[in-house]
């Protein structure tokens, strides 16, 4: 009898990098979403980081303006795949800080838009979205990390910056 | 020089030949890195500074006339027992609801000298006109406070609830605003000043800015001698009217 390891999908070649590039671009394509809908309204985003009264005043400003545009460069080079890893850090413990500030709203009692795509502020069904906000995130967090472990995916800038040494070398090791 | 040794020394300068290409590669992949990085970490700064620049909060605001501690305007007697303050943004279709459910009984309990009123008029709600209606409209009410006084205020405030543009439409333009002005007590030539050139618009973003500041995340938001009534608007307005 013939039977295919179950296992085997996940090592052929190329299966995780096609995953890498699917991580890249879903985590890549939040961010850049979730940073440009906040651009034609800073003070809205300042607004809402302060909605969570987690941070002292004096950063909130600087933190809301900030946050769109690390957001927006942060999704540029996962979806183009430039510095994957370090970028997918970045994206990692981005996504858990959201997550901690959205399940401390929650607790608190605060009744907070997560002002995750612009908008912020009170909303009064934000109890009910709370859960769905953080599984979200919980779930971006993994697509990063995923990154930060593998950082290797199809189609990425990456390779063609860094591994056209390795070839070289290795074609000489052959030789 | 036997063979063997000659194979070794050639062996041996392969080697060094390759490791030297990897330290070459090392240094080139190095400096790709902080290259690159470099450029991230300037294209953040680049945006940091365009979108703080664009964010006027905080900036010297010319203030109306008559307004009370803050950016609130009074209605009422000022030796009135109760202080009711709202915080509304003209185009919050809820602050509208509120207003017709409570606006009559607080304008009597305010003829009557029971309450006085504090209105702190916001404007975040730009996003949900074609037209910038929230902002226009809360400047005009700042250009009718400054122009004709809190009667004035409230009269326009008034007719502004009962005009609500419904949200994602285009909100009555400017010469409709000026209009109402002048039928809420402002003199036309002022009004048309003022509404036209955005006279307060800077103050309305500071005033949005402070209501944040007080804990203030929506609107309509009531405070009953300086405490903030936590759930149904109608009903903390209700009960501090007895």
């Amino acid at each position: 009898m013939c039977q295919v390891p179950l296992r085997s999908l996940a090592y052929l070649p190329g299966v995780k990098d096609w995953f890498g590039l699917v991580a890249r671009v879903v985590t890549g394509g939040v961010w850049i979403l979730a940073g440009a809908l906040k651009f034609p309204d800073p003070a809205a985003s300042v607004r809402a980081v302060r909605a969570y009264e987690l941070l002292p005043e004096s950063i909130v400003p600087t933190v809301g303006h900030l946050l769109p545009v690390v957001e927006v460069v942060i999704g540029a080079s996962l979806v183009v795949g430039l510095l994957t890893r370090p970028v997918a850090v970045v994206s990692t413990l981005l996504f858990l800080a959201f997550v901690v500030g959205i399940a401390s709203a929650w607790a608190r009692g605060l009744s907070i838009d997560c002002g995750c795509f612009g908008g912020g502020g009170y909303d009064a069904d934000a109890t009910e979205k709370y859960p769905g906000e953080i599984i979200r995130d919980l779930g971006l967090a993994l697509l990063s990390l995923w990154l930060v472990v593998r950082p290797s995916s199809r189609f990425a800038l990456d390779r063609a910056l860094f591994d056209e040494g390795k070839r070289e070398r290795h074609e000489q090791a052959v030789r | 020089m036997s063979k063997q040794s000659a194979d070794r020394s050639r062996a041996a300068r392969a080697a060094a030949l390759l490791e030297e290409q990897r330290r070459r590669e090392a240094r080139r992949r190095t400096t790709v890195v902080v290259g690159i990085a470099a450029v991230l970490v300037a294209l953040v700064v680049a945006g940091y500074v365009a979108l703080s620049g664009r964010d006027t909060t905080g900036a010297a605001a010319s203030t109306p006339s008559g307004m009370s501690d803050g950016y609130g305007v009074l209605v009422g007697d000022d030796a009135a027992p109760t202080t009711l303050t709202f915080y509304e943004d003209p185009q919050c279709p809820v602050c509208a609801g509120f207003e017709s459910e409570v606006g009559d009984d607080v304008a009597d309990a305010v003829s009557a000298g029971d309450v006085k009123v504090e209105y702190r008029v916001v404007s975040f709600l730009d996003h949900a006109s074609e037209n910038d209606y929230s902002s226009r409209a809360a400047n005009a009410l700042m250009v009718v406070q400054d122009a004709a006084g809190a009667e004035a205020f409230a009269e326009l405030h008034r007719i502004l609830n009962e005009n609500q543009p419904a949200e994602g439409t285009a909100g009555p333009d400017d010469e409709q605003l000026i209009a109402w002005a002048v039928e809420a007590g402002a003199d036309e030539a002022e009004a048309r000043v003022g509404i036209e050139s955005g006279a307060f618009d800077q103050f309305v973003e500071n005033a949005t800015d402070q209501m944040s500041k007080d804990g203030v995340n929506s609107t309509p938001t009531v405070f009953v001698d300086g405490q903030q009534a936590e759930g149904d608007p109608v009903a903390a307005v209700r009960g501090a009217l007895g």
